[in-house]
C-alpha cells in the first residue's frame, strides 16, 4: 500500500461517555474528547495570554490587564489594542479555519494527506496573490481578494474534475496533487516574470505572516470561521456516516452528493479566508486534525481540530515574534518547520507500525 | 398510494451504470413479509437490481416504488427509516468499536438536537443482543473475525429499525460455518416479521433459506416464486447452464441441487472459468 491510499490509523475510538438529555435535546459526551477539548482550549488561552503579555516589548500580566480594561497607559493600550490583539485574533481565527478545513478534507478524502496544501488550494490562493502582486502591483486588500478567489476557483476546479466518475477520496487526492503541481509551475513562471521588488513581496507573501494584521482582517477571517462552523454543525453527522462508505451512507439516508459538495465548498471557503489574510501558513491544516485525532482518540472531532489549528498558529506566531537572535521571523517559517517536523515524525512512527510503507 | 401488497416494486425499469444498461424493462414485486433471495450467475444483474431497490442506482427509465411512491422523490432519511441496506463492502472507519459502529445505524432517527436519546441507546442494545454481539461492544471492529464483523454490520442495519432489509451478498468472503450463521440470523429476522431481500451466490443455500426466489440471467428475470415450486432441473440449466438433478434436502425438505457428473465437456468448463475470471477482474 502506498502512503496515499492507506489512511493513517486513528487511535481506538471509544472509552467512557456520559449522555446528556434535556427535553428533546440529547447528546453523548465522550470523556476523553471532553478532556482533550477542554485541555487544549486551556493551553490555547494560556499561550494567547502569554503571547499578548510578552511579544517584542514584554509588558507583563498586570499591564496587559490594565490595558485590556482601558486603565493602562496610552502606550500600553496602543500596544495591546492596536498591535497585539488584532494580530492575536487574526492568528486564532486563521488557525481555526485551517484546522477545520484540514479536518473537512481529511474526512472527505478518508486520507491522512487530504489537506489544502496537498490538494492545491493553497497553491491556488498563491496564484491569485501572485497575479495581484505582479500583474496589478496591487495593495494588500486586492491581494487578499485575489488569493481568496484563487483558492475558491481551485476548489471548484477539483470538484468539477471529481464529479463525473467515482468520487472516492483516492481520486480526489490524486486530482488535487495534479492541480497543485500545475499551479506550482504557474506560480514559478509568474515569479520569473516580475521585477526583483515585486518578487520579494511575493516571496514574503508566500511564506505567510501575521505581522501588522488589523481588526478589519481579523473580522474578515472571523466571519468566514463563523459561517464555516455553522455549516459544519449541520454537515457533521452526514460526514460521519460517509466514513462508512458511500453505499452505507446512502442506506442510512445521507444525501451523499450534496454532503460532499457542501463539505468541499466549505473547506475551500475556510482555506480561502485563512490564506488570503495570513498567506499560506505551511502545514497547519495538515497537522491540526492529526493532533486532534491523537488527543481525542477520534478522527471526527472538528472542535478539537479547530482549537489545535488556532494553537499551532498562535504558538508559532509567538515564537516568530521572539525570533532568532532578536530578529523576528515570518510566522509561516515557524509553522513550516514545526509542521514539517511533525509530518516526518508521523510518517516514521507509522512506518514502524507498518501502516504506511 | 396504491393498496398493493408489495412494499417495494420495480416498474418497467432500465437500470445500469452510466450508459451501460444491465437490465431493461425490468419489473419485480418484492412480496411483503417474505425472505426474498435474488440469485443468478455472475454479472446477471442481481446486485444491480438490489442497488436499484436500495435507491443507490436511479433507473434511467421506469421507476422503483416504495410504499407505492417513487423512491427517488421521497426524502432519503424517510426512506432510511423504512428500508435498511447492508452493502457488499461497507467500510469500518479505522479504530471504531463495535458499539460505536452499531450506533451509526441510528442516523436516520437523529438530528442536530437529538444526537443520542434514551431510545437510541435502547435500540442499539437490542440490535446488539439480537445479533449476539453484546459482549463484543468495546472491541475494535478490525479485531473481529469475518463472521463477527458481518453480524456487527447487520446489527447496525437493525438499529435503523426498518421493516425492510436489503442485503447485498451477505455471505460472500465468509467460510461455510459463518455463512450458515449469517443465514440463520437472516431467517430469524424474517420470522420476527421483517421483509428481507438478499443477493446470494449459493443455489442450495438460497433454496433452503428463501421463501421467495428471483432467478436472473443476463439482466432478465427467468423465474420467481417459492423455491419448492420453481427450483427445477430445467430452471437451473436455463439460469446457470448447469445440468443437474434436484432431490429433497434431507435436513429441510427444500430442493437440493446436485450438479450432474461428467457430462460436460472440459472445453466448456474451461471457457466458463475464463469468463468468470474476466468478470471478477471487471468487478
Amino acid at each position: 500500500m502506498s502512503a496515499l491510499s492507506s489512511p493513517l490509523r486513528a487511535p481506538r475510538e471509544a472509552g467512557r461517555s456520559t449522555s446528556l438529555r434535556v427535553g428533546g435535546f440529547s447528546i453523548r459526551v465522550r470523556h476523553r474528547v471532553f478532556v482533550a477539548v477542554a485541555g487544549s482550549f486551556a493551553v490555547l488561552v494560556a499561550v494567547a495570554v502569554w503571547s499578548a503579555a510578552t511579544g517584542s516589548t514584554p509588558i507583563g500580566l498586570d499591564r496587559l490587564w490594565a490595558a485590556l480594561i482601558h486603565e493602562g497607559t496610552k502606550g500600553d493600550e496602543y500596544i495591546v489594542w492596536t498591535l497585539r490583539l488584532p494580530r492575536l485574533a487574526t492568528g486564532l481565527a486563521v488557525g481555526a479555519c485551517m484546522g477545520l478545513a484540514g479536518a473537512l478534507f481529511q474526512n472527505l478524502t478518508r486520507n491522512a494527506l487530504g489537506s489544502p496544501d496537498i490538494l492545491g488550494l493553497t497553491q491556488g490562493a498563491t496564484s491569485g496573490a501572485l497575479v495581484a502582486i505582479i500583474v496589478t502591483g496591487a495593495s494588500a486588500e486586492v491581494t487578499t481578494a485575489f488569493a481568496a478567489v484563487g483558492a475558491l476557483v481551485t476548489g471548484l476546479f477539483i470538484w468539477t474534475l471529481t464529479r463525473g466518475g467515482d468520487p472516492s477520496g483516492y481520486r480526489l487526492v490524486l486530482i488535487g496533487i495534479g492541480t497543485a503541481a500545475i499551479l506550482a509551475g504557474i506560480n514559478g513562471y509568474l515569479l520569473t516574470r516580475t521585477s526583483i521588488i515585486d518578487a520579494f513581496r511575493a516571496i514574503y507573501w508566500l511564506t505567510g505572516d501575521l505581522a501588522g494584521r488589523d481588526w478589519k482582517q481579523a473580522a474578515t477571517v472571523a466571519i468566514v470561521l463563523g459561517a464555516g462552523t455553522l455549516v459544519i454543525v449541520f454537515l457533521f453527522r452526514g460526514m460521519d456516516a460517509l466514513r462508512l462508505g458511500e453505499a452505507s451512507a446512502t442506506g442510512l439516508g445521507v444525501r451523499v452528493g450534496a454532503t460532499r459538495v457542501i463539505a468541499l465548498v466549505t473547506a475551500s471557503v475556510l482555506t480561502a479566508g485563512a490564506v488570503a489574510v495570513a498567506g499560506p501558513l505551511a502545514f497547519v491544516a495538515l497537522a491540526a486534525p492529526h493532533i486532534a485525532a491523537r488527543l481525542t482518540g477520534s478522527a471526527r472531532s472538528f472542535t478539537c481540530a479547530a482549537i489545535c489549528g488556532a494553537l499551532i498558529v498562535t504558538a508559532a506566531d509567538a515564537v516568530a515574534v521572539a525570533g532568532i537572535a532578536g530578529r523576528q521571523l515570518p510566522t509561516g517559517v515557524v509553522t513550516g518547520v514545526v509542521g514539517g517536523a511533525y509530518l516526518i515524525w508521523l510518517l516514521i512512527a507509522h512506518r514502524k507500525k507498518g501502516v504506511l510503507s | 398510494m396504491t393498496d398493493s401488497q408489495s412494499p417495494l416494486i420495480v416498474e418497467d425499469a432500465t437500470i445500469g451504470y452510466g450508459r451501460v444498461a444491465i437490465s431493461e424493462g425490468l419489473s419485480v414485486d418484492i412480496p411483503e413479509g417474505e425472505f426474498t433471495v435474488i440469485l443468478g450467475p455472475n454479472a446477471c444483474g442481481k446486485s444491480t437490481l438490489l442497488k436499484a431497490l436500495a435507491r443507490m442506482l436511479k433507473p434511467t427509465a421506469g421507476q422503483v416504488l416504495l410504499d407505492g411512491r417513487d423512491i427517488h422523490t421521497q426524502p432519503t432519511r424517510a426512506v432510511a427509516r423504512r428500508l435498511g441496506l447492508l452493502p457488499q463492502s461497507p467500510i469500518a472507519p479505522d479504530g471504531i468499536t463495535v458499539a460505536d459502529l452499531v450506533a451509526r445505524g441510528r442516523y436516520p432517527h437523529q438530528g442536530i438536537l437529538r444526537q443520542w436519546s434514551a431510545e437510541d441507546e435502547r435500540v442499539v442494545a437490542e440490535a446488539m443482543a439480537a445479533t449476539d454481539i453484546t459482549e463484543l461492544g468495546a472491541r475494535g471492529v478490525d479485531e473481529l473475525s469475518g463472521g463477527q464483523r458481518q453480524r456487527v454490520w447487520i446489527a447496525m442495519v437493525l438499529a435503523q429499525q426498518t421493516p425492510l432489509l436489503l442485503l447485498d451478498e451477505p455471505t460472500t468472503f465468509l467460510d461455510i460455518t459463518h455463512q450458515i450463521e449469517v443465514l440463520d440470523l437472516c431467517a430469524k429476522l424474517h420470522q420476527e416479521g421483517r421483509t428481507l431481500v438478499a443477493v446470494l451466490h449459493d443455489l442450495n443455500q438460497a433454496a433452503r433459506y428463501a421463501t421467495h426466489l428471483i432467478a436472473m440471467r443476463e439482466g432478465d428475470i427467468v423465474a420467481e416464486g417459492p423455491p419448492a415450486e420453481i427450483v427445477t432441473a430445467a430452471m437451473v440449466d436455463q439460469v446457470f447452464d448447469l445440468p443437474c438433478r434436484i432431490i429433497d434436502d434431507p435436513e429441510t425438505g427444500t430442493p437440493l441441487v446436485i450438479p450432474s457428473a461428467g457430462n460436460r465437456g472440459a472445453a466448456s468448463r474451461a471457457r466458463e472459468l475464463e469468463a468468470d475470471a474476466l468478470v471478477k477482474d471487471l468487478v
